[in-house]
């Protein structure tokens, strides 16, 4: 975070953040993805329209950078069960087709570009393996729904 | 007996030995983007929250998985933790070995020395290094469930370590106004 930037703001652009799109999304999973979206793919800065309007372009890349690594640790730190719990959420909020969603994330692994840049690669490690397993389990949930039927 | 029990230990020495080196060296995957920032000489690494080390090493989502009653969730599991396990302790092993350059690098230049301090230091770097030996091996062969208790033990000493040999440099610093001690 740049120095010329005021901490005070940034705190306040943050609040605004949780406020205003945050506290609309259900789930841990989905806030993650979400701020990762706000992150460009080329240079790794952080953009938020509204959020700059009211604040600065500087500011809101702050806000952006530390609800983003605050999202990651949280959605790291889950037991696998309370990842399932949220991936399950995201999934049903996302209103896509369960059986292409689990298919398409197992397969292009989309969850690896919400994670921050320079987090320790431990942390990143064991986020991607949990979401891994997360997508094994509700497979499984799937199947045996299936074979139920 | 006794030459079965030499052969046993001479192979336990050897998979430590070995598991030390390869902790050590670098690993494929953590020269790409997960492992960039630990590689690069002079930054500042993050280290591993107590949180996440304590998750990796969980029995709790084991139980979680085995629940399910299927052996390929099991052994996928099974398997992503062990290589998440053994990821951490590389780390840990390479952050070790970087405090005690930063703490060589310092001591050559210090101008007061104290050799029971230095061995001191030496003697908890080398009990932290075949710890993390002795993990990675354990790792390997049992999983990371059963080693909570070590493994956290060991990220324990790791932080206090890191902590104290700040505190001795800053200490160092200040003892040395031209900033000669400075790293």
């Amino acid at each position: 975070m740049s120095a010329l930037v005021k901490p005070l703001l940034v705190q306040e652009a943050y609040e605004d953040l949780l406020q205003r799109s945050l506290s609309r999304i259900p789930c841990d999973l989905g806030r993650l993805l979400y701020l990762a979206s706000t992150r460009d793919y080329n240079t790794g800065n952080y953009h938020h329209d509204g959020l700059a309007d009211r604040f600065s372009v500087k500011v809101a890349r702050s806000a952006l950078e530390i609800a983003h690594r605050q999202a990651f640790y949280k959605v790291a730190a889950l037991s696998l069960e309370g990842l399932v719990r949220d991936l399950a959420a995201y999934l049903e909020s996302s209103r896509e087709n369960p059986e292409e969603f689990l298919r398409t994330w197992q397969r292009l692994e989309p969850y690896r570009i919400a994670i921050p840049m320079e987090v320790n690669p431990t942390v990143a490690r064991l986020f991607a393996s949990n979401v891994r397993l997360a997508l094994a389990v509700l497979r499984l949930r799937q199947e045996s729904t299936h074979s139920d039927r | 007996m006794g030459v079965w029990g030499a052969l046993a230990g001479a192979i336990v020495l050897l998979l430590v030995l070995l598991a030390w080196v390869r902790a050590d060296a670098p690993s494929k995957d953590s020269r790409s983007a997960w492992g960039a920032s630990l590689q690069e000489p002079g930054e500042s690494v993050e280290i591993c929250p107590p949180e996440i080390v304590s998750q990796i090493f969980s029995a709790d989502d084991l139980k979680f998985v085995a629940g399910f009653e299927s052996p390929s969730l099991e052994r996928l599991f099974r398997r992503e933790r062990t290589a998440v396990g053994l990821h951490w302790v590389q780390e840990t092993s390479a952050i070790i070995s970087r405090i005690m350059r930063r703490h060589l690098e310092a001591s050559r230049l210090s101008v007061d020395l104290e050799i029971s301090t230095e061995a001191r230091i030496f003697l908890q770097y080398a009990r932290l290094k075949l710890n993390c030996g002795v993990l990675f091996v354990l790792i390997g062969l049992l999983g990371p469930q059963r080693l909570a208790g070590t493994a956290l033990h060991g990220d324990r000493l790791t932080q206090r370590i890191g902590e104290v040999l700040r505190e001795f440099q800053t200490a160092a610093q200040l003892r040395e106004p031209d900033g000669a001690g400075s790293l």
